[in-house]
């Protein structure tokens, strides 16, 4: 019988190369990263164990609560018709909020409610599930309430399986798909994950708010399966991060993200902020009445691509949050497409990698040039530098004042004095709030080259 | 010695439907209640210090047969799901009666009289901890409910110790003779966690399956009505205006949004969603 940890520990546990191996494959976590690649491994033709420390998968997981599933096309055809939807997103807004003012950006497209779809609310113990199930369909051994504690390696460092918490829990595989999320151990593990974690991740808090299906079709504006995802700034007092708010059939998910060194300067409470971002003028009316059904928070890789670590070593993958590959820009919360999207390439790699019989770093190089022509890897070079600019003093601080000031000077009438023009508006709410002209051109010229 | 686990299949995190009251499982997250998982801790103990044999028993749908992958894994030697003989009455109580007849039916059937029964003190859904006593008495064997603690080796004598919680923190101690039904608490049984192996090969394992003997006919249901609690005592609101004071009593003009079925200001629609929430119910049939 192994050792039984009860955490995962720091050191990988070395073997001699195995005669034989368990599986083709191991991977380790089935989120959306870790189902999509067990799915294409399984596919492939591959023996594949899909390892998951919770007793189901999704039963752990937390996110804001939008899949933009298009990527799906190339994983499950038809997954419109068979995923767990609870309403399809046909409006989304970006909301700037200071002090009890509001700015709203709100976007409307009745056709997103159709086939092929932009972005669906699903509650992730659903999703989950049902990803998973596909991977077990074609063929994955899911191995839940299993955690995985140590990778197995050889003495050349490559890796050759892994252990788990339980009784007699070592499992060899000529390649390890690391899946694992955020704070991935086997990632820190195989040396790939070092530097300083704690600058570039957040801590995103979330309620769900039961409502009748009818009072959020009403407030929100919305019919039938339609629903809405609303993205927030200056919603986070002096912690840097932003917030979000989306619906549900019979419930809305509302939420922050903060970042974690601002967070323990700021020296408040994640769920204090949350009170008050419920308070608000603007988000009050929309969540009155809901009945707390659940309240729970989970860290999110926010550093980009500038963060992102190492994504191969010999007999090892990362993918999804494990490799740092959620995209949390402001105007964006997206993590699950890019897990899925990693996943597969993962997955693809992997399997190229067993048929030719290479599971070395060099072996499963595909996968950085698969993930590089997809959008994943596409998406997080162009926008490499948009979390420093959101997560920005000047962005968080200054300019949801900025915006609100200008707006509010835009639509106000205050005859008989004569209407200012939108520059000397935009002067002198940039003045108020202890923004340069210079500054706001400079940021306005890399937002411009970030997000153009 | 030979024990037999029953393990009730439930959802502890089931959710009820605010308007109609209706409780929503899910498979998922369905499995054993800690107090079961404890009792099937117990029987394998029992069975390993004594050289006996262990068999892990649900009566429940298909959707139970993980759960008794798990007790394989665990190291049951056997495992038996007994399928329910159509959907209970929900209207009517669950006194445990018919779990009772079938399980035990089912259980002599398949492997014999066995030496100890073991299981959780009560189960969270409905449950009233009449089960294991009526299992018992299908048995006509003894019982000792509601344990603390059982010794997993018996003593010389080849009776089981027992440790019973009583009313204000006393104990009672009891020696129990074989044949018995014991009923247990979760407190202070860790459950094993299977060996990898063991977990791996569980899964492609067969359950078999029975169907459950009919229990016999419960009483005629002719009426049911939902569970009323008693009224509260509320002190009396103050204010001189009789007016104010009853709105304040029955919350009368306060907003509020309650649970609602018509969700549309189309008159034809509402008729329709009213009439598909009465015929959901069961309002509409016959
Ligand atoms: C508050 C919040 C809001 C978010 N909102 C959104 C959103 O609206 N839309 C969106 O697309 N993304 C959102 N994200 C990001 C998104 O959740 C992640 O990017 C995505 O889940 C990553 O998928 P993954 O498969 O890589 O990792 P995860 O989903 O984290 O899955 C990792 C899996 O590995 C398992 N695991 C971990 N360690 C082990 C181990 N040692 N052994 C076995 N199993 C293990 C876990 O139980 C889990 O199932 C949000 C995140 C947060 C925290």
């Amino acid at each position: 019988m192994s050792d039984r940890g009860a955490g995962p520990s720091t050191a990988a546990v070395p073997i001699p190369r195995p005669q034989r191996y368990d599986f083709d494959a191991i991977v380790v976590g089935a989120g959306p990263a870790g189902s999509a690649a067990a799915l294409e491994l399984a596919r492939a033709g591959r023996s594949v164990a899909l390892l998951e420390r919770g007793p189901f998968p999704g039963s752990k997981n937390v996110y804001g609560g939008v899949v933009y599933g298009r990527v799906l096309d190339g994983l499950i055809p038809g997954w419109q018709q068979e995923m767990p939807v609870q309403r399809w997103v046909t409006r989304r807004q970006t909301m700037v909020l200071s002090g009890a003012r509001s700015l709203t950006v709100d976007f409307r497209n009745e056709n997103w409610g159709r086939a092929p779809h932009n972005g669906a609310t699903t509650h992730r113990a659903e999703f989950d599930p049902w990803l998973a199930e596909h991977a077990q369909r074609a063929g994955a051994v899911l191995v839940p309430s299993t955690v995985v504690v140590a990778l197995l390696r050889t003495a050349d460092g490559a890796v050759h399986g892994v252990r788990t918490d339980r009784p007699d829990g070592d499992l060899t595989a000529r390649v390890v798909l690391a899946c694992d999320g955020v704070n991935s151990f086997l990632a820190k593990q195989a040396g790939l994950l070092g530097g300083d974690q704690a600058s570039h991740t957040t801590l995103g808090v979330k309620e769900t708010l039961a409502l009748p299906r009818g009072v959020i079709d009403e407030r929100f504006g919305v019919t039938g399966s339609g629903g809405v995802d609303v993205e927030m700034l200056g919603c986070t007092g002096k912690v840097p991060g932003g917030g979000f708010l989306y619906t549900n059939a019979e419930s809305v998910s509302i939420g922050l993200v903060l970042g974690l060194r601002g967070l323990a300067r700021a020296k408040v409470r994640p769920e204090h902020l949350l009170a008050e971002l419920k308070r608000h003028p603007s988000i009050a009316p929309l969540v009155r009445g809901g009945e707390l059904v659940e309240y729970s928070a989970h860290l999110i890789p926010e550093g980009g691509y500038r963060t992102m670590p190492p994504l191969i070593a010999d007999g090892l993958l990362l993918a999804g949050d494990a490799a740092g590959m959620c995209l949390a820009a402001g105007i964006w919360l997206e993590g699950v497409n890019f897990a899925l999207g990693s996943g597969m390439c993962a997955g693809r790699a992997a399997a190229t990698a067993l048929a030719t019989g290479d599971t070395s770093a060099a072996g499963l190089a595909g996968y950085r040039s698969a993930l590089r022509s997809s959008f994943v890897l596409a998406d997080h070079e162009r926008l490499r530098d948009a979390p420093g600019l959101v997560l920005s003093e000047r962005m968080q601080q200054r300019y949801p004042g900025l915006l609100c000031d200008f707006a509010e000077s835009v639509f106000a009438v205050d005859n008989p004095r004569p209407k200012p023009g939108f520059r000397a508006l935009l002067r002198r709410a940039a003045k108020r709030n202890g923004v340069r002209m210079r500054d706001l051109a400079k940021d306005a010229l890399t937002g411009l080259r970030t997000f153009g | 010695m030979f024990v037999v686990v029953a393990l009730r299949w439930v959802d502890e995190r089931a959710e009820v439907d605010p308007l109609s009251g209706r409780v929503r499982t899910s498979d998922r997250s369905a499995g054993a209640s800690a107090a079961d998982a404890a009792a099937l801790e117990l029987g394998l103990r029992l069975a390993g210090s004594t050289g006996g044999r262990c068999a892990a028993v649900s009566l429940a749908p298909a959707g139970a047969d993980e759960l008794l992958r798990g007790a394989l894994a665990s190291g049951t030697d056997e495992v038996l799901r007994v399928e329910p003989a159509g959907e209970p009455d929900p209207r009517a109580a669950d006194s445990g009666a018919g779990t009772a007849v079938a399980l035990a039916a089912a259980v002599r059937e398949r492997f014999g009289a066995p030496d100890l029964v073991l299981t959780g003190d009560h189960s969270p859904d409905r449950g009233t901890g009449a089960t294991p006593a009526l299992l018992a008495a299908e048995f006509g064997c003894a019982q000792a409910l509601g344990l603390v603690s059982l010794d997993t080796e018996p003593a010389a004598d080849g009776r089981l110790r027992a440790l019973r919680r009583l009313d204000r923190g006393r104990r009672e101690r009891l020696a129990v003779p074989l044949p018995a039904v014991c009923s247990v608490e979760a407190a202070g049984v860790r459950p094993r966690t299977a060996a990898l192996p063991a977990v791996l090969a569980a899964r492609s394992a067969e359950v078999p399956v029975v169907a459950a003997r009919a229990a016999p006919d419960p009483p005629p249901l002719t009426a049911a009505h939902g569970y009323r609690p008693r009224a509260k005592e509320l002190p009396a609101p103050a204010g001189a205006d009789p007016l104010r004071r009853l709105r304040e009593l029955t919350g009368a003009g306060q907003r509020s949004d309650p649970p609602r079925v018509v969700v549309t200001d189309d008159p034809a629609e509402a008729a329709d969603e009213l009439l598909a929430f009465l015929r959901a119910e069961g309002y509409l049939d016959g």
